[in-house]
């Protein structure tokens, strides 16, 4: 007999009770789809002729990484300052985000970058290559120039860039009018590039003989001194003493400080952005400008809101006329023009024209300036016919002729489209197909740029070029339809403030102001960031397996395909096609 | 303490002196005066539990799965169509080896609507993995109560104790109601060996495979071998403190029966007069109750009966298309003796119709008149009904 | 996203969930907003078979798993016994597929909400018995296959409106989510869980295997489910004040209806009859959150 309370001696007992996880069942096994971190390409960054990864830069900004958004920038482009404000902008007509509400102002963010690194004084952390033993010349220090020495400067190269004028910027310095471009902005990212050891030699105009004696001291020699002749009217009467005024000569000497007072109705002949700095900085003179074009307003090759802001200030556009005859008037010029009309409609291409039998003009003007583009200042800066000695990339041209230092020709003498970003990719290209041709020699040239490609290119990424984090992107540029919209919700884009009309016609300030960083997030944030992780973290939010966990790598989620079963949401939930779903390789 | 009670009072007394902790119930005739009186317990602040007034049988039982999971003491109360209604819960609270304590009062299944006592109610419940308790009188069924308890807590499966509809549900009788002290010494607080608790998280009653069901199965059927082995150990510590004893099976006058009664439930005390005005005109009959049904004291019953030459089993049950479930058991019992008694069926009482002293002695006439049984079950007392005729065979 | 998910989760890999589980990644949000301190109740249903067999258990917080019917009823069950043990610091959490909650469970339900038991129940709702092999359920929506509404014998019923079923009980708190909103999920769940009483959230739960879709649009089918207004995200606080949680921007449900294999046999004028039925419903919900249909 057991005491009642003794201890009980319970009998053997076997209940269906848990002891263990399911994380024996490795569920990986049924996985016939699997799932990868896949970085793709942004459109916007193939569509920069300088490459700059603009959705991660767009995400630092979001993040509140400010420093390093700017540093990401410079790793493609020297001038963010610059181009901030007088780059037209290709990148945003190609953002996806146009398709679903409006495109990310992506030049109102680089430019707060740029603003907010000279307020604090930034300076960047950049990756720098060994010294090499060569030296390289750079004629110029124009945009491409400046790009070329400050690319291969990095790259390691000792560099000596020659100016012909008493300071450096070339276009930017004394062809663009203060509204867009303030003098100090360009200044200090020259001081940046020459913290990087970039040498500028300002005073040394170009001769041939100067250029023959470069060629023993150096390496190579970059060639990037841009038009700096303008191409001459030729029609009669053009050539009368005072008749035509250079446009790129009135901007210049108004950058030098000659502000000539204007008056009356002033022709400004042409229709590139020169022309329309000229008509708008003769406005602020005090003049009425029209703006002869004998194309169409949408054929202009001004960028489209300057052409805008232009009208608004109140210059006055005639397109579809051409001068044909000038002569002097009492009061100042007589300019006849002839009317012309479009022949067919090619897609996407300026129209041609031809004149309207009888369609003829005449209007008085108090000074006709000229601005249908320039040409290089010497002969000898024009580079050579391609063919056996020469080859062409995609904005510049190498050429080896006997038994000299190649020469790069680049800058508007060789790229596709003027303007400042393209001169970018025409120096860095030329700093890349160098540094190949230093270290492996002509062959390797094409093939290696060729790998550096953003996406399909044309544009070349430094980044790329130096191994770094972005070589791992695929070149598969995304496409709206990729992007999982779901995960976005409306948002205007800024409008960033700017001055009033009325500010704005008596003076040279710049127009647009400053925006806050605030502001500046908050644009950055619409990004879809197209084919780049953000560590938004719905891969891992909707795994229904656990398998994605956080990491401590640049990639910062690992996949556990121990436990993946492939079922794809990861991927379908990532709003920026940054991953991919492949076929489970058969094992 | 002797107080005069029903046997429905006499459940709720131990009840509340088993300390539950938690108890759910729906109500159903003739079960209702235990809840009623629990309900006063708890209202009174006489026993500290949660009472879950739920809505029907099936979540009565559910509550009592999860919170005695938890690790309280748990107990509910039901009959017939309620029970009938949870059977499916009966085995979930066995398979998780739940020391639920339930009473069961014993009432006939629908149609037609008949609220008296018969067992075919709990019996279709013999084979859910519950111990089976049947009790003859109010003071059994206070004590049984108390030992349910115990027994369910020491081999962790649940128990039914069984009580006749009426007879003794609602029959005043003098009961000895022992003392809190008493009981505590008796039964100790719950401390069960498995709980859930997020302190050590695991899942209760999951998938179980063909690889370990089988074996889940067979540990049920250890705990009930053991229930039956400690039961005589259990009844002991009642004893020494309560002073009573039941057995599993209880045998009177069997030592030189020629005829043996069996019994279960209140039927016994019927039988036990009968037996001894036999007696007393010196016919040779025994009786022998059966109070513990599941797990079935074979060897008890083999004990008691081998000797005589013919046995009589009283059932107030039928498994239709079988026979009396107490006279099967008890041949499958003895069916391989070498020398094994003559097994008498006789069904009786159906859906509370009395079994008289008269219609006992018959049975013992019947028993006595033949040498073998002319049918499996001898249906006792049928009257003259008019019947329909029913539908053409093939 | 806002939600935040710890590293450390209450639930292990291995789960036995086919792939795409809409349950399996509710399931994770839930757990999110509960914490560990939760005893969960799972009766009948995917959960029963994806938490894994005997020894396993893919959940780290303790479980029950019961039978079909008996989700509210154990709950209830459980409650009191912790009470009486004075844990009162942990949830009890029902888990239940649409079948437990809608069908065979909604008696032990509608019991357990009108004594308005202190627990959580979580109804996840995938539209049918998935785990016995697609069978219709009063969860099914109007117009779907199902293995037992094959061919023509498509569903022509209703779904069950279960949380207006659970308001009118006056519950404290009726919910619904959907995995497709985490946030406003887990926001839920937490609000839920600092209140006493019943407590009921219906949470949207694709399952790409009976609705005949990719497991990759899981996600996405659930909150197009939202965006077509079909399963709309309110809060209905004591049975009477709504809160609609997102105001969607009203695709047509037939950009919803044309991704599932289960509705591929529905022609224009059935998606036209749904699309009315489905405006009819949102009024009506408009109408008690006190906001008029824009006319």
């Amino acid at each position: 007999m057991s005491p009642p309370h003794a201890p009980t001696e319970y009998p053997p007992i076997l209940i269906p009770r848990s002891f263990t996880t399911t994380e024996g069942n490795k569920t990986g096994s049924w996985r016939f789809l699997r799932p990868r971190y896949d970085e793709k390409t942004a459109p916007c960054s193939v569509a920069c002729p300088a490459g700059e990864d603009i959705g991660r830069i767009e995400m630092l900004v979001t993040q509140g990484l400010f420093k390093e958004a700017w540093e990401t920038i410079l790793l493609e482009n020297p001038f963010p300052g610059v181009c901030g404000r007088v780059c037209h902008h290709p990148c945003e007509a190609v953002c996806n985000r146009h398709d679903f509400d409006e495109p990310i102002a992506i030049h109102v963010v680089e430019r707060f970058l740029a603003d907010m690194a000279t307020r604090y004084d930034l300076r960047p952390k950049l990756p720098k290559l060994p010294p090499r033993p060569e030296k390289v010349a750079v004629v110029g220090a124009g945009p491409s120039g400046l790009a070329a020495a400050y690319f291969l400067t990095r790259l390691g190269y000792r560099c000596h860039v020659f100016e012909a004028r008493n300071e450096p910027g070339g276009i930017l310095r004394w062809g663009i009018p203060t509204y867009r471009l303030p003098e100090a902005v360009l200044k200090n990212e020259v001081v940046l590039l020459e913290a990087q050891g970039v040498e500028i030699l300002c005073g040394k105009r170009m001769e041939m003989g100067f250029l023959e004696a470069l060629r023993g001291e150096y390496a190579a020699v970059f060639l990037g001194c841009g038009h700096g002749r303008a191409r001459p009217l030729v029609v009669p009467g053009s050539q009368l003493p005072g008749a035509c005024t250079d446009g790129l000569q009135f901007l210049e000497s108004i950058r030098l400080g000659f502000s000539p007072q204007l008056k009356g109705t002033v022709a400004v002949i042409g229709g590139g952005n020169t022309a329309v700095d000229v008509a708008r900085s003769a406005l602020r003179l005090g003049a009425r400008p029209i703006l002869i074009y004998r194309r169409r307003r949408g054929d202009m090759p001004a960028f489209p809101e300057e052409v805008e802001m232009a009208l608004e200030e109140g210059v006055v556009l005639h397109e579809l006329r051409t001068p044909v005859h000038i002569e002097p008037s009492p009061s100042g010029w007589s300019l006849t023009l002839q009317t012309m009309e479009p022949v067919g409609q090619p897609e996407g291409l300026p129209a041609e024209v031809r004149p309207i039998p009888g369609g003829v003009e005449r209007m008085a003007v108090e000074k006709i300036f000229v601005a249908i583009g320039g040409e290089p200042a010497d002969a000898f800066f024009a580079p050579p016919e391609v063919g056996a000695g020469t080859l062409k990339l995609g904005n510049c041209l190498l050429a080896w002729a006997g038994d000299g230092p190649p020469l790069v020709y680049g800058g508007d003498l060789t790229v596709e489209i003027q303007s400042v970003v393209h001169a970018v990719a025409s120096g860095k290209e030329g700093a890349m197909a160098l540094d190949v041709l230093f270290r492996e020699g002509l062959e390797a040239v094409e093939p290696i740029l060729a790998s550096c490609r953003v996406g399909p290119g044309p544009a070349l990424s430094m980044e790329v070029f130096l191994k770094g984090l972005r070589c791992r992107r695929n070149a598969h540029v995304v496409k709206y339809s990729e992007i999982n919209t779901d995960h976005f919700t409306f948002a205007p884009r800024i409008a960033p403030p700017r001055l009033l009309r009325e500010e704005r016609i008596h003076g040279f300030a710049e127009i647009p102001l400053k925006i806050s960083a605030n502001l500046a997030m908050q644009e950055a944030g619409r990004c879809f960031h197209c084919g780049l992780c953000n560590q938004c973290d719905n891969c891992r939010l909707f795994c229904p397996e656990i398998a994605i966990h956080r990491e401590e790598t640049p990639r910062g989620r690992r996949i556990d395909y121990d436990y993946c079963k492939g079922c794809g949401i990861c991927v379908v939930e990532c709003p920026r096609n940054a991953m991919s779903l492949e076929e489970e390789e058969a094992s | 303490m002797w107080q005069v009670m029903e046997g429905s009072h006499a459940v709720a007394e131990a009840v509340r002196l088993a300390g539950v902790q938690v108890i759910s119930a729906y109500p159903i005739t003739p079960q209702t005066h235990i809840v009623e009186r629990i309900s006063e317990f708890c209202a009174a602040g006489l026993l500290e539990a949660r009472f879950l007034r739920v809505e029907s049988e099936h979540s009565a039982l559910a509550a009592l799965i999860g919170a005695s999971t938890a690790g309280v003491r748990t107990f509910t109360a039901t009959s017939s169509q309620g029970l009938a209604y949870m059977h499916e819960l009966l085995h979930w609270a066995s398979g998780a080896r739940l020391p639920i304590v339930m009473a069961e009062v014993n009432r006939a299944l629908a149609p037609g609507w008949n609220i008296w006592t018969d067992q075919t109610d709990s019996l279709s419940q013999r084979d859910t993995g519950w111990i089976q308790l049947y009790c003859e009188d109010g003071q059994e069924v206070l004590d049984t109560t108390l030992q349910a308890f115990r027994l369910a807590e020491w081999v962790n499966l649940p128990v039914m104790v069984v009580l006749d509809a009426f007879f003794l549900s609602h029959t005043h009788e003098p009961v000895q109601v022992p003392s809190q002290e008493e009981v505590d010494r008796f039964l100790p607080p719950f401390s069960p060996s498995f709980r859930l608790n997020t302190e050590t998280p695991c899942a209760f009653n999951q998938l179980a495979t063909p690889a370990v069901y089988m074996e889940m199965r067979y540990s049920i059927q250890q705990a009930m071998a053991s229930a039956l082995e400690r039961f005589p150990q259990l009844e002991d510590a009642f004893q020494t403190i309560m002073g009573r004893r039941y057995g599993a099976v209880e045998e009177v006058s069997t030592a030189d029966a020629d005829v043996i009664l069996v019994t279960s439930g209140t039927v016994t005390s019927t039988a036990r007069g009968v037996v001894e005005a036999l007696r007393n005109r010196g016919e040779k009959v025994g009786l022998l109750k059966i109070k513990l049904f599941r797990p079935f004291p074979a060897e008890a019953i083999r004990r008691h009966l081998r000797r005589a030459a013919k046995v009589a089993v009283l059932d107030r049950n039928f498994s239709f298309g079988a026979g009396g479930i107490f006279a099967q058991e008890v041949r499958a019992a003895l069916c391989n003796l070498k020398d094994r008694p003559q097994v008498f069926g006789y069904i009786v009482g159906l859906g509370g119709r009395d079994v008289t002293p008269a219609l006992i002695t018959e049975i013992c006439r019947k028993t006595w008149e033949r040498a073998h049984p002319e049918e499996a079950d001898e249906w006792m007392g049928l009257t003259e009904v008019p019947y329909e005729s029913g539908t053409a065979g093939p | 996203m806002k939600v935040e998910l710890p590293d450390h989760e209450l639930m292990h890999s291995g789960h036995v969930g086919c792939p795409g589980c809409g349950a399996a990644v509710a399931m994770r949000f839930l757990l999110n907003g509960l914490g560990e301190k939760t005893v969960m109740v799972i009766p009948a249903c995917c959960w029963s078979i994806i938490a894994g067999p005997y020894p396993q258990s893919t959940l780290k917080v303790p479980v029950l798993h019961t039978a079909f019917e008996t989700g509210a009823a154990v709950a209830t069950g459980i409650r009191a016994a912790l009470d009486v043990r004075g844990e009162r610091d942990v949830t009890v959490v029902t888990w239940a597929g649409d079948g437990g909650t809608f069908d065979i469970g909604f008696q032990a339900l509608s019991g357990a909400v009108e004594r308005n038991e202190d627990f959580l129940y979580v109804c996840y709702d995938n539209e049918a018995y998935m785990n016995t092999g697609i069978q219709r359920s009063s969860s099914t929506p109007y117009g779907a296959w199902t293995t037992t509404t094959p061919g023509r014998d498509w569903k022509k019923m209703r779904k069950k409106n279960i949380v207006e079923a659970l308001a009118a009980h006056r519950i404290p708190y009726a919910a619904t989510a959907s995995i497709a909103y985490p946030d406003d999920l887990v926001a839920k769940v937490k609000k839920a869980r600092s209140i006493r009483g019943s407590r009921f959230i219906h949470i949207f739960s694709s399952c790409p295997t009976g609705w005949r879709i990719p497991s990759e649009l899981s996600i996405k089918i659930a909150r197009m489910a939202v965006q077509t207004n079909i399963f709309p995200l309110y809060e209905v606080e004591g049975g009477v004040r709504y809160t609609i949680n997102l105001k969607p921007k009203g695709y047509l449900v037939k950009e919803y209806f044309r991704l599932q294999g289960r509705f591929s046999h529905l022609t224009e004028e059935d998606l036209d009859q749904i699309q009315e039925m489905v405006e009819e419903d949102w009024e009506l919900l408009l109408r008690k959150a006190g906001t008029m249909p824009s006319l």
